[in-house]
């Protein structure tokens, strides 16, 4: 065979082409905006749910949230909201286009847990009270309850897309369903412990992300 | 006639609506700039198969283009994918050649050369590259790969699989 039709196409790749063609049929983009308005809508679903079962904090209710409330709310919010729009953005793939942003957010979001362990080198006991606060089955039941929610209904949408970093999508999932479920539960969460935040919100996250990691990338295969 | 990247992303963005003159232009285009882009990094025999399963993929994914986006990385991160898919389920043909040669598509070489495989690789340690280049893509054996090597046929079973762990996550990496 000679160079020239070492390159050509065959004749199978041409009636391929022909195939595509008679096949095409006019088709409606994957657009992020309706992923993000995926995951605002989910976060609404969750907090319709939760409200009537758990409440929200009096401050929250009366629409001035204390000043941890609104430091964790910000730092939950960021996170969640920047790794969703890095896996929604991943829905349309390129090469070099991958966002990182998101690592400044959980940078930012890991500020609560080394808080934490800096109070603790320097002679804070960890209040035995956070450790065993009878809050903390609500904390990971409601926040993880509403990570699933959030974290379903965005593979669903995500399917549609042609998410090449599978892996990382999964992560990725998992930490923006763990923090915006968190973020719904946080509102009615009456610590206003540092510690608490930093134990029991993290683990939720935690879990969230790595549950993301092992069950998204297998539904998102093409 | 070739059609440069702004081109491309008006036709994809008119055969997102329909238009089959366009969408055949841009198939077109995409078979040729794939059979290029394959060329030299999967045996001649299987490097067909995987541009029609490439073009599978732009077809059921073209919903997922951005028309106010290159067109090329888009193509390229989709090509990766299946490649990387394609090297992952252990495609070999040991009895093929690679064919290194280049004549259709080299007036693309630049742009591939920025988007391409090789740029992936080279984001590999030498001897995971090694590992994968012999015998996912040259199709030796474990046992002749590792002769070539030096290294133990363990030692070429676990560069190989975290290469290709590593060439998966990284799809869209530059």
């Amino acid at each position: 065979m000679s160079k020239a039709n070492n390159v050509m196409s065959s004749p199978a790749t041409n009636s391929q082409v022909d195939r595509l063609v008679a096949d095409l049929v006019p088709v409606s983009r994957v657009r992020a905006r309706t992923g993000l308005l995926i995951v605002a809508a989910a976060m609404l679903l969750a907090f319709m749910v939760t409200v009537p079962i758990f409440g929200v904090r009096p401050d929250v209710a009366a629409l001035r949230p204390g000043e941890m409330v609104l430091l964790r709310s910000g730092a939950l919010l960021l996170m969640g909201v920047a790794a969703a729009w890095a896996v929604i953005a991943s829905s349309s793939p390129g090469v070099g286009s991958r966002r990182d942003g998101w690592r400044w957010a959980l940078a930012a979001a890991l500020l609560f847990p080394a808080t934490s362990l800096a109070l603790v080198l320097g002679g804070t006991p960890f209040p035995d009270g956070v450790l065993h606060a009878s809050s903390a089955p609500w904390c990971l039941g409601i926040s993880l309850a509403s990570a699933l929610t959030i974290g379903s209904m965005l593979t669903a949408w995500l399917r549609r897309g042609a998410v090449t970093e599978l892996n990382r999508a999964g992560w990725l999932t998992g930490l923006a369903a763990g923090a915006l479920g968190t973020f719904v539960y946080n509102l009615g969460c009456a610590s206003n412990s540092v510690h608490y935040v930093a134990l029991w919100y993290g683990l939720a996250v935690g879990i969230s992300a790595v549950a993301g990691r092992l069950l998204v990338p297998r539904a998102l295969r093409w | 006639m070739r059609a440069d990247d702004t081109t491309m992303s008006a036709l994809m963005g008119k055969a997102q609506k329909g238009d089959a003159e366009a969408y055949r232009a841009v198939l077109d285009h995409s078979r040729k700039w794939l059979t290029g882009f394959y060329r030299g990094r999967i045996d001649p025999a299987g490097a067909d198969d995987l541009v029609q399963e490439t073009l599978m993929s732009v077809h059921a994914k073209r919903g997922t283009y951005d028309p106010s986006r290159p067109f090329l990385p888009w193509l390229a991160a989709i090509a990766r994918y299946r490649w990387v898919d394609r090297l992952r389920r252990g495609y070999r043909r040991p009895e093929s050649e690679l064919d290194e040669t280049l004549s259709e598509g080299d007036h693309e070489a630049e742009v591939i050369a920025r988007i391409s495989i090789d740029r992936m690789l080279a984001q590999l340690s030498d001897a995971q590259a090694e590992a994968i280049r012999l015998v996912k893509i040259e199709g030796l054996t474990i046992a002749e790969a590792s002769g070539r090597t030096g290294q133990s046929e363990s030692l070429v079973k676990v560069n190989i699989h975290r290469g290709l762990k590593k060439l998966a996550a990284n799809v869209e990496s530059e």
